[in-house]
């Protein structure tokens, strides 16, 4: 009876759990995309498909500004935190010291909303107003937390022979960097860059606190309309977030990187 | 000339860490030293200059603040323990019983939602939990609850939001330490007797346990700071730490007092942590002092 019991555990209550949980993930974000079609702007009932809220969305200087302003803060940002987060783990080899690595570890231990009000306070007591400046500034930082740990973990990974034998076959350092350093990084520079990009579109602290009376990024812009109650729009531009970022992820997938952000 | 070059070749390893270095102690170290100055600071206006006060301070602890701050550490633990709870199933499903094609695509979907942005999660429960939300119509159509009853705006749709946010980053770091757990080692402890439950117990446990503690850092650090959650579906009858901080800084303005609950945010739940870890195992060492002896016999017995 003991043993039939556990095999009931391991066969039967196991993996129904593990579908309930994924139930309690997906079921809120189903429904959400499924009445962003709905034609009605009454959130019960079904009334029939169409795309009045996806047209509605197109045409609202609202939505594409603060679209506008997110997608350059996050590239931005993105490119920012690349290129400092790259320069510094390939410097650092020649230090070999962990210490200023661990330095930007302190970005995971650390509440996001000390890193906004930090951003926040230097800017105003450097007077220099908030807004785009202040954004990719933030967004650049949390960036390089994630950065420099996903680079690091893959260049200590390097066999530095491959860097001597090209240097041994009368690479310049600069054909060396371009032609063996990179492209061996290349799947945590993508991985990382994917990884901040979204992190940076998704960011809502940071984007709240710092970007001022005249700068809106779309998550703060959703914030707001959440703030004001249902409405069938927020459904639509919540449903444009979904596709993006599972194009993001595919092509982590398709790249064969997912395992470095993971 | 030759002398500047010949510094600059053999210091550009330094220049090129500098950028990075310097983004992150200037916007991240300095603004937090900037916090702690100002909180002690004050200006008294009899002598024209700033004077070291404890007053923000005492302000914080002689008021409501202090059970706020509390209560976001409640909130935090209850959530850390629930994902974990969820998590650690789901987790040891994922990396032992999947294969591995299939594998990769219920990651994908665990990763799907922590990858889109917090507030439309948060929206997405508000959506179904809303008083003319899917879930209030059909729990009442069923009778269960009554027309009047409000699944918004209690602790319940707070934890249920945190919970849903906060579980992705549990389920990660644990999947990432069992997953490497050698298949042998569990069909060599199978085959030296022990049943299930005491290879979870003596090998699965104790090789998953970093993957635990990442996850409940992880879960604990952003739950404590939330701010969008509380505010979206707890209404405005509970406050947090993280809405206490907004209110400061952006509504009434009151820097210095922010800047004090700030601190003991930041410094609290860390002395907490630290202190519960070395009370374990300070306790742990008080209650076993044969333990130590135990092992040495067994490495006695192998060598």
């Amino acid at each position: 009876m003991m043993v039939e019991n556990k095999k009931f555990f391991v066969k039967f209550i196991h993996p129904v759990f593990v579908c309930i949980t994924y139930l309690f993930l997906y079921l809120p974000i189903s429904i959400l995309v499924l009445f962003s079609f709905n034609d009605s702007p009454v959130s019960i009932k079904w009334v029939g498909f169409s795309l009045r809220w996806y047209k509605k969305l197109i045409q609202s200087p609202e939505i594409i500004d603060a679209l506008r302003t997110s997608l350059i803060v996050a590239f931005s940002a993105t490119f920012l935190s690349i290129l400092l987060g790259t320069c510094f783990v390939l410097a650092n080899r020649w230090w070999k010291s962990s210490f200023l690595t661990n330095l930007f570890y302190t970005n995971v231990l650390l509440p996001e909303i000390i890193f906004a009000i930090g951003i926040l306070s230097i800017f105003t007591f450097f007077r220099i107003p908030v807004g785009y400046g202040s954004l990719i500034t933030g967004h650049t930082l949390i960036g390089l937390g994630f950065t420099v740990p996903i680079v690091k973990a893959r260049f200590s990974e390097l066999d530095p022979l491959l860097t001597e034998a090209s240097l041994d076959l009368g690479a310049t350092y600069s054909q060396t960097f371009k032609k063996v350093i990179i492209p061996l990084l290349m799947p945590s520079l993508l991985a990382s860059s994917l990884l901040v990009f979204t992190l940076s579109l998704d960011d809502f602290l940071i984007a709240f606190f710092c970007s001022g009376p005249t700068v809106q990024t779309l998550s703060v812009y959703v914030y707001s309309m959440v703030r004001a109650g249902v409405d069938p729009t927020i459904n639509a531009i919540s449903t444009c977030f979904l596709v993006v970022s599972s194009i993001l992820i595919l092509a982590l997938c398709f790249f064969k990187i997912i395992d470095q952000v993971i | 000339m030759n002398f500047i070059s010949r510094i600059l070749a053999d210091e550009l390893p330094f220049l090129f860490a500098c950028p990075a270095l310097l983004w992150e102690v200037v916007f991240l170290f300095l603004p937090l030293l900037v916090l702690i100055v100002y909180s002690f600071l004050d200006y008294s206006v009899q002598s024209h200059a700033f004077v070291i006060t404890f007053e923000y301070y005492k302000q914080v602890f002689n008021s409501l603040y202090i059970q706020v701050i509390i209560n976001s550490f409640i909130l935090a633990i209850t959530t850390a323990f629930i994902c974990l709870l969820i998590a650690y199933p789901v987790a040891l499903y994922l990396a032992l019983k999947v294969k591995k094609q299939f594998r990769t695509f219920l990651l994908f979907l665990l990763i799907l939602p922590s990858w889109t942005s917090l507030i439309i999660q948060i929206y997405a429960w508000f959506f179904l939990l809303e008083k003319n939300g899917v879930v209030t119509h059909i729990l009442c159509n069923l009778g269960i609850i009554s027309q009047s009853t409000h699944l918004l705006n209690n602790y319940f749709s707070i934890i249920i939001g945190m919970v849903s946010c906060f579980l992705p980053f549990m389920i990660f770091p644990i999947y990432s330490v069992l997953e490497k757990i050698d298949p042998l080692l569990l069909e060599s402890s199978a085959d030296l007797g022990a049943n299930r439950f005491e290879t979870f117990k003596r090998i699965v446990m104790p090789l998953s346990k970093p993957g635990v503690y990442v996850g409940l850092l992880l879960v604990f650090i952003p739950s404590f700071g939330e701010f969008a959650i509380p505010s979206l579906l707890g209404g405005s009858k509970m406050v947090f730490w993280g809405n206490l901080i907004v209110d400061k800084f952006l509504k009434s303005k009151d820097w210095r007092s922010g800047s004090a609950l700030a601190c003991i945010g930041i410094l609290l739940p860390l002395l907490i942590i630290v202190s519960s870890i070395f009370i374990v195992k300070l306790v742990k060492k008080l209650s076993s002092p044969n333990n130590q002896q135990r092992t040495n016999k067994a490495r006695d017995v192998w060598s």
